[in-house]
């Protein structure tokens, strides 16, 4: 039977600024998925833009991929996560007039 | 405070037929109730959340305990050395608190009792602040590097392992056994303490009795209501903060009498029989036989700390 694990990252987080999720240790998994869900979106033209991170150390981290996934309205964005070391976390970047939104982060990991 | 017995005379005889090498690890009472190894997912021990209103706005979570973090499988790995590994296998759970002074995390397993009689948990573990890599920092300043001592010594605050039981008409208390290694100043105390009042629950907030701030103690959040019991110890941090020695840790309560037994750390056993429990002055309704653990660690700097649990064994005398 495969492995599965389900972190919330992010419970309510009132995001006003860039922010990194905490550090979380995956390295068991072969795979993992984010999901975004987007509770609140408030602000003019408020846009959070989250890259993937991986680190070899939990302390220095590099984006794993180019890719942006864009979060500019309430609900549950979500993306697949392969090739990674040991640690994942997101880095989310805020974009807008007075930008306001809470978001809960899930990280789900599978052998 | 005594000393726990080193007996020598096993190692000169085979193994015998059933011998098992994980439980071999444990002095478990007669029934086990979890066996839990880490090579496998995380067993039960879950964060811990407050509770919430019957809409699921999260909002309603006391300030103080929305944010217990998530515990994870880690194979302690470290930026000098890379991966350590555990003393059982590949994975610890681990407990990793934020960078922020006074956050704590916390694992939780949920059980209920079938009796009632001694309770026994027993873990092998580790404790680590996060390493630095550069420049020094305040939170390190009571302990200077001499190529034996380090700073990230005094960059630990606490770890506890506790209890919440419920039973007989609703009587709640918390079994509660902690390590402090240094006070909120960050200066070094090595002491085991426990507090003199039951835990602030939901209900209290909700009828007014408190609230408490982010980053709270939960377990009783004013530093007075703490005393010490046993004498002051020094556990093998090991000189820098990438090196893990597996401790031993074990705590016998009794639920029949609602009181502590003792607790062994190593080779050093203390009597708890004295350290009291306190009982909520009121009664708790649908938790019947609650039986719950749980393990948490507190920063006392700006500096994430963590508890590492290799494996953990619960067992019962009923």
């Amino acid at each position: 039977m495969r492995s599965t694990t389900t972190a919330v990252l992010e419970r309510k987080a009132k995001v006003r600024e860039s922010f990194t999720t905490e550090p979380y240790e995956l390295p068991w998994a072969g795979e993992a998925r984010f999901f975004v869900h987007a509770l609140e979106v408030g602000g003019d033209g408020t846009e959070l833009r989250f890259t993937t991170q991986i680190s070899p150390d939990g302390l220095h981290w590099c984006d794993l991929d180019g890719v942006e996934h864009r979060v500019d309205s309430v609900g549950v964005t979500s993306w697949l996560v392969t090739g990674f070391g040991q640690w994942l976390r997101l880095s989310c970047r805020v974009v807008g007039q007075e930008p306001a939104a809470t978001v809960r982060i899930y990280l789900v990991g599978k052998s | 405070m005594t000393t726990a017995p080193v007996r020598r005379e096993g190692a000169q005889h085979p193994s015998p037929p059933g011998y098992d090498v994980e439980l071999s690890k444990f002095n478990p009472l007669p029934r086990v109730l979890c066996h839990d190894t880490f090579d496998s997912p995380t067993h039960g021990w879950t964060e811990l959340l407050g509770n919430y209103d019957g809409t699921g706005d999260l909002d309603t979570v006391d300030d103080h305990m929305w944010d217990f973090r998530p515990p994870q499988l880690s194979s302690c790995s470290f930026f000098d050395v890379g991966t350590h590994g555990t003393l059982s296998g590949a994975y610890a759970l681990k407990l990793a608190t934020r960078p922020h002074k006074g956050h704590t995390a916390v694992a939780i397993r949920r059980l209920t009792m079938a009796g009632r009689g001694l309770v026994q948990i027993e873990t092998h573990f580790a404790f680590k602040p996060e390493a630095n890599v550069g420049p020094p920092r305040q939170s390190g300043r009571a302990v200077s590097w001499d190529g034996n001592n380090h700073p990230s010594e005094a960059e630990f605050g606490c770890f506890t392992v506790a209890t919440d039981i419920c039973s007989d008409g609703g009587i709640r208390y918390h079994n509660v056994a902690r390590y402090q290694n240094t006070n909120m100043d960050n200066e070094m105390t090595r002491q085991w303490m426990y507090p003199v009042v039951p835990e602030p629950t939901p209900r209290d907030h909700f009828e007014g009795k408190f609230s408490l701030p982010y980053a709270s103690d939960f377990t009783a959040p004013n530093p007075e209501d703490w005393r010490t019991f046993g004498e002051p110890t020094e556990l093998c941090v090991n000189e820098v903060p990438t090196k893990i020695n597996w401790h031993y840790l074990r705590w016998l309560i009794d639920t029949d009498a609602r009181k502590n037994v003792e607790l062994q750390v190593n080779d050093q056993v203390m009597d708890m029989r004295d350290v009291p429990v306190p009982v909520y002055p009121d009664r708790y309704r649908t938790l019947d036989n609650l039986l719950n653990f749980y393990f948490s660690v507190r920063t006392h700097a700006d500096v994430r700390n963590f508890l590492f649990l290799d494996s953990v064994l619960i067992s019962v005398d009923w």
